[in-house]
């Protein structure tokens, strides 16, 4: 038994591994990447203290030992330089929408929105605009889900089919693309200027596109009913094509086109 | 006295609110609710000027969501802190 582990063990000191393949690339140094330095000016609140005002904090990070999207940016900053910088992240791929934010200027996923390399400019990052704010980057975003809730996102049909499940046609499927991606992110809500200023009754972009795509799903039988909702001033004609909300979908759909489809067909009906 | 201003009777309302919570709970632990809540509306009502208005709103806020989970039928109890206890016994 010893023995066996005895051979064992030489084994793996005569078969390790070098890497380099070559003498030459075992004696050369790594290439050291120059320093790039860029400064991030990030919103800052923290409730604990909510007689203070909001402030800009400015970090600054070297580019060339980060990743290419503005979270891996923040992670780093949180990381290495200030524990209490506070966001939502999760996926970091664009599918959770957990890190919407406002990067110099535009509604965007922070792991969606590449760094700008122009070093000479500072890259401006603030929560989500015109909502209430929880902590520093981290947006209230009760009400949003509140709305979302309001309309009943989920099939309502009172006569399933007997046996197995709702058949749909290609066709009709296809009613459904460019809508059911949707993530949620609310990028477009608060991006859209009457969602500001009406934001407890107008439902919003995102809140409405989801309205659009539970109406336009063959397999649901109250579309009347969902439509009957809308019809009034303020939850659906608020909306004044203003695009704000497709110009700046990090998932590029567009709720613009989705509200104006319930208009039509509520004006058409 | 002055008339009230919208956002002093927001408060109150909003306090007005939690009384009536506290009388939903079971007897046994009333009297830790109504600590709670006069604790929580006391303590601020001390602390801040009453010309921060972004800082009452911003704790106007939490409160309603705070209230919103303590309304729940489901709550029976709630914790006092030893700082509630000193409060309440100095007062």
């Amino acid at each position: 038994m010893q023995s066996l582990a005895r051979r064992f063990s030489s084994q793996i000191s005569s078969n390790a591994r070098l890497f380099s393949t070559s003498t030459v690339a075992l004696q050369a140094t790594p290439v050291q990447k120059s320093v790039m330095n860029k400064e991030f000016k990030i919103y800052r609140w923290n409730p604990d203290e909510p007689s203070k005002k909001p402030t800009l904090q400015s970090y600054t990070i070297d580019l060339n030992q980060t990743g290419p999207m503005v979270l891996d940016a923040l992670i780093k900053i949180k990381n290495e330089i200030d524990p209490t910088l506070t966001f939502r992240r999760s996926c970091r791929e664009g599918i959770c929408g957990s890190c919407a934010m406002n990067i110099n200027g535009q509604n965007t996923l922070a792991c969606l929105c590449r760094i700008d390399r122009n070093t000479s400019k500072d890259s401006k990052i603030y929560p989500l605009p015109h909502m209430y704010i929880v902590k520093d980057l981290v947006p209230d975003l009760t009400y949003f889900y509140k709305q979302y809730k309001s309309i009943q996102p989920y099939l309502q049909n009172d006569n399933p089919p007997e046996k197995g499940e709702f058949l749909q046609s290609q066709e009709d499927r296809k009613k459904l693309d460019g809508l059911y991606e949707c993530i949620l992110c609310a990028c477009c809500s608060t991006s859209c200027p009457s969602y500001w200023w009406n934001q407890d009754e107008y439902l919003g972009p995102a809140t409405l596109m989801q309205a659009y795509r539970w109406i336009a799903d063959s397999r649901d039988s109250y579309g009347e009913a969902r439509k009957e909702k809308l019809q009034n001033e303020m939850s659906l004609y608020r909306c004044h094509t203003i695009f704000n909300c497709s110009r700046t979908c990090p998932k590029g759909l567009n709720p613009a086109a989705a509200i104006a489809k319930i208009k039509l067909e509520l004006a058409t009906e | 006295m002055s008339p009230r201003s919208g956002l002093q009777r927001e408060v109150l309302s909003l306090y007005r609110r939690a009384l009536r919570m506290v009388r939903t709970k079971p007897p046994s632990t009333r009297a830790k609710f109504l600590l709670f809540v006069r604790y929580s509306f006391h303590r601020n009502a001390t602390t801040i000027s009453p010309r921060q208005v972004s800082v009452i709103e911003h704790l106007m806020r939490q409160g309603r969501k705070q209230i919103e989970m303590y309304e729940d039928p489901s709550v029976k109890d709630c914790w006092v802190s030893k700082e509630m206890k000193e409060w309440n016994e100095r007062t």
